[in-house]
C-alpha cells in the first residue's frame, strides 16, 4: 500500500480535492459520476489518516455526494442521475471497506514487524549485555551464522561471512588442537559439544571462551549445531588473580610458620651435624691406631653420609616451605607427607613431652596434590595441637595422626590432641580469617588449611568436644580425594 | 693413641637420636673404651648395670622423662653414677639445674671430641675413687661386724686414744684380758698397725 507521510499538508490536500470533486460535481455540466472520484479520496485517506479518519473522510463524501445530488437533482427526478449517484455511493463504501480491511492487515503487519525488531534488539542487547554470542552451522556442509556479538567476540567485523576457519584463525595456537577437535566431532553429526579455550586477538589480547552447542534436525533432513559463545574472561581473570593471592597467603604464612619452628628446623639441622663431626673424629682415631681398623673407619664414613643427607633433606624442605612457587600437582603418598611434617615438628613434641600416635596404614591410594601446600597444612595442624596441650600434666599429652579411607571412598586424615578441647561455641568460627583462640593467634593458620583442603577438592572441619564426653582434646579432620591414575 | 686403659670401664649413652648415639658410640670404642647404648631411659633402666667404673652420657631432651627428670630419680634412688649431659641447645638455666643436681659436666652439640673424652675421663675418675671409697667403708663395715661386743667396746675405747690400763679399768677387767681383745680386734679387722685401727674407726664413726 502507498505510504505517505502524515503531515497536515497532505490532510489539507485531501480536503480540497474533496471540495473540488464536489464543486466539479456539483457546478461542471457534465452528466458523468463524478462523485466516483470520491473513491480517490477514500483511497488516499486511508495514507493518511488512521481508521477513524476514513470512516470520517467516506462519511463526508457521502454526505457531498449526497448533497450536490440534493442540489442539482432536486427539483426534476432523473432517473440517470439517481442512478449514477447509487453508483458513487456504492463506489465510495465498498472502497472504504477494502481500505479499512486493508489497513487494518497492514497495521498488524507493522506491529509484527515491530515485535520482531524489538525482540532483536533485545537478543542483541542480552548478548551484548552477558557477552554471549550464538552461532549456528550445518553438518556437515559447513555453513555457518554467527550473531553481532559472536562476530565481536570472535573479534572480525559483523559483515563478514563466518566461517570455521575464521574462527581457528583468532584460536590460541595452543588451544587449535581442541578446537579442530571439537569442530571435527561437530562435523560427524556427534551429540553435544562443549569446549573452554582461549582467543587470541591480532592486537594480542587473550580473550577466555565458553563454547556450547547442540545438533538439532532441520526441515530437509540436515543436521543443525545451534550454539552459544560467552566470554568469560573477566570470571577466570578474576578466579586467577584469586588463586594468586591464595598462594601468596599460603606463602606468607608458611614463612611465619618457618620462623616459629625456628628453634626445632636449627636443631633438625645441628642433629645431623653433630653426628657427622663425631662420626669423622671417630674415623681419624681409628685409622690412626697402631693397627688401623678399617672397617670400623669405613662404617663411620657411611654414618657421615647418611647423616648428611638427612641434613640435605631437612634444609631442601625447608627451602621448598620458604620458596614461593605456584602448587605443583604430584600423586603423593600421605604417609610421607605426614613423616615429613612430623620431622620439622619433632623437636616442638620433644621439647612439650608430646607423645605422638601415628596410625597411618602403609598402603593407602596416593593422593594428587602439593607437596609443601599438604605439609603446610599438617605442620599447622601439628603446632595447634602441641600448643593446645601446653597446659597438660607431664605425660598426658597424647598427639594422635591417623588416616584412612571413609564411606565416600575418599581419605579421611584425623589430628587430634588430649588438650582442653574446643568450646562448641568456638567451632563455627574456627576457620574464619583472624579468629584466633590462641592469645597471641593471628588467626590465618586454620582458614589458610581450609582454602588449601577446598583447592584440593577435600574439605575441613573441626569435631567439637561433647560437654559430657570423658575424653577430652580437638580434633580436625579433613578429607582428600583419592587419585585414580588413568 | 690414647694411653690409659680403659678396659676396666663402661660408658652408657642415652639418646633417642640413633646417628648421633652410633657416632658418639664409635669414637669412644676407637679409643678403647667399652660401651652401651640405649635409645631411651626405660631402655637404660631394664638393662642390668655392672659392677665396675662406668659413667653416663644422657641427651637432656628426650621424648618420655626428660634427662633433667631422670638425674633427679637416680639421685632419689641412690644411684651415683657420674652423669655427663648433653644438649642441642645451649641452655643456661638447665645447665646450672644440672650442674648443682651432681651432673659432672654439661656439652652443646655439637662438641669437640677431646671435650668429651676430657668429660669422660673425669667422670671415671670420679666414679673409680668413689667405688674404692665405697669398696673400703663396705670392707671394715664387714669386718666391724665379725667383733665381739666385748672387742667392739675396746676397739672403740683404743681409738679414742685410751691405755690398756684405762681401758681395763673402764669396762673392769684386767689388762691383759684388754690386751687380749685388742690383738683379736687388729687381726679381725686386718689392721696392720694402731694407726690403721685408728682410720677405721673413724671410717666407721667410732672415735
Amino acid at each position: 500500500m502507498l505510504r505517505v507521510p502524515r503531515t497536515p499538508w497532505m490532510s489539507a490536500l485531501l480536503i480540497f480535492l474533496m471540495l473540488l470533486i464536489f464543486a466539479i460535481d456539483t457546478f461542471s455540466p457534465l452528466d458523468m459520476a463524478i462523485a466516483v472520484m470520491y473513491v480517490v479520496v477514500v483511497l488516499i485517506s486511508a495514507s493518511i489518516w488512521g481508521r477513524r479518519g476514513v470512516l470520517q473522510a467516506t462519511a463526508s463524501c457521502i454526505g457531498l455526494t449526497v448533497l450536490s445530488y440534493a442540489l442539482t437533482h432536486s427539483e426534476v427526478f432523473s432517473a440517470a442521475a439517481s442512478g449514477r449517484l447509487l453508483v458513487g455511493l456504492l463506489a465510495i463504501c465498498v472502497t472504504c471497506v477494502l481500505v479499512l480491511r486493508g489497513q487494518a492487515a497492514t497495521n498488524a503487519l507493522l506491529a509484527r514487524e515491530e515485535a520482531l525488531r524489538r525482540s532483536e534488539a533485545f537478543l542483541a542487547g542480552t548478548q551484548r549485555i552477558s557477552k554471549t554470542g550464538s552461532f549456528s552451522f550445518k553438518s556437515p556442509g559447513g555453513e555457518m551464522y554467527w550473531s553481532e556479538e559472536a562476530a565481536r567476540i570472535y573479534g572480525y567485523p559483523l559483515d563478514l561471512v563466518p566461517t570455521m576457519e575464521l574462527v581457528l584463525a583468532h584460536t590460541a595456537p595452543e588451544d587449535r588442537g581442541i578446537v579442530q577437535a571439537a569442530m571435527d566431532q561437530s562435523l560427524r553429526g556427534e551429540s553435544e559439544v562443549e569446549v573452554r579455550h582461549r582467543l587470541l586477538m591480532p592486537d594480542g589480547e587473550l580473550k577466555y571462551v565458553h563454547v556450547l552447542a547442540r545438533p538439532r534436525q532441520t526441515k530437509d533432513g540436515e543436521i543443525e549445531y545451534l550454539g552459544a559463545l560467552t566470554d568469560v574472561t573477566a570470571a577466570v581473570l578474576a578466579e586467577q588473580a584469586l588463586h594468586r593471592s591464595q598462594v601468596q597467603l599460603a606463602h606468607a604464612t608458611r614463612v611465619t610458620m618457618l620462623g616459629e619452628l625456628a628453634a626445632s628446623i636449627a636443631h633438625e639441622v645441628n642433629q645431623p651435624l653433630a653426628a657427622i663431626s663425631t662420626n669423622g673424629e671417630a674415623c681419624v682415631r681409628w685409622l690412626n691406631r697402631p693397627q688401623p681398623d678399617l672397617d670400623e673407619a669405613r662404617s663411620t664414613v657411611t654414618a657421615i653420609l647418611e647423616s648428611s643427607a638427612r641434613a640435605t633433606g631437612v634444609i631442601k624442605r625447608i627451602r621448598a616451605l620458604a620458596r614461593r612457587s605456584d602448587p605443583q600437582q604430584a600423586e603423593l603418598d600421605l604417609k610421607t607427607v605426614v613423616e615429613e611434617s612430623v620431622d620439622l615438628v619433632r623437636r616442638e613434641l620433644n621439647n612439650h613431652h608430646v607423645a605422638l600416635m601415628l596410625g597411618l596404614p602403609s598402603d593407602l591410594p596416593p593422593v594428587l596434590g602439593d607437596r609443601v601446600q599438604l605439609q603446610q597444612v599438617f605442620i599447622n595442624l601439628l603446632m595447634n595441637a602441641i600448643q593446645a596441650m601446653a597446659a597438660c600434666q607431664p605425660g598426658q599429652a597424647v598427639l594422635t595422626v591417623q588416616c584412612q579411607l571413609n564411606a565416600d571412598g575418599a581419605l579421611q586424615v584425623s589430628v587430634s590432641d588430649s588438650g582442653p578441647g574446643i568450646a562448641p561455641a568456638a567451632v563455627p568460627r574456627l576457620f574464619e580469617a583472624f579468629y584466633s583462640t590462641k592469645e597471641d593467634g593471628m588467626g590465618m593458620g586454620l582458614p589458610i588449611c581450609r582454602s588449601i583442603i577446598e583447592n584440593h577438592g577435600g574439605r575441613i572441619w573441626a569435631k567439637p568436644t561433647a560437654p559430657d564426653s570423658p575424653v577430652t582434646g580437638a580434633t580436625i579432620l579433613f578429607t582428600l580425594p583419592v587419585h585414580e591414575p588413568h | 693413641m690414647n694411653p690409659i686403659d680403659y678396659s676396666d670401664s663402661l660408658i652408657y649413652i642415652v639418646d633417642d637420636e640413633a646417628p648421633l648415639r652410633d657416632a658418639i658410640s664409635s669414637l669412644l670404642r676407637s679409643v678403647g673404651m667399652q660401651v652401651a647404648s640405649f635409645p631411651s631411659v626405660a631402655a637404660f633402666l631394664a638393662e642390668p648395670r655392672k659392677e665396675i667404673t662406668s659413667c653416663l652420657l644422657l641427651d637432656v631432651r628426650m621424648p618420655g622423662v626428660s634427662g633433667l627428670d631422670f638425674q633427679a630419680e637416680l639421685n632419689r634412688d641412690g644411684v651415683a653414677l657420674p652423669i655427663i649431659f648433653m644438649t642441642g641447645h645451649g641452655d643456661i638455666p638447665m645447665s646450672v639445674r644440672a650442674m648443682k643436681a651432681g651432673a659432672v659436666d654439661f656439652l652443646a652439640k655439637p662438641f669437640r671430641d677431646q671435650d668429651l673424652l676430657d668429660a669422660i675421663h673425669a667422670a671415671l675418675t670420679a666414679d673409680r675413687e668413689r667405688r674404692q671409697r665405697d669398696q673400703a667403708r663396705n670392707g671394715v663395715t664387714a669386718r666391724y661386724a665379725t667383733l665381739t661386743p666385748r672387742e667392739r667396746e675396746i676397739m672403740g675405747l683404743a681409738a679414742r686414744g685410751l691405755m690398756n690400763k684405762q681401758i681395763a679399768a673402764e669396762v673392769g677387767t684386767s689388762e691383759i684380758t684388754v690386751k687380749i681383745h685388742r690383738g683379736n680386734a687388729m687381726r679381725k679387722m686386718q689392721a696392720k698397725t694402731f694407726a690403721d685401727l685408728v682410720r677405721m674407726a673413724e671410717a666407721l664413726g667410732l672415735a
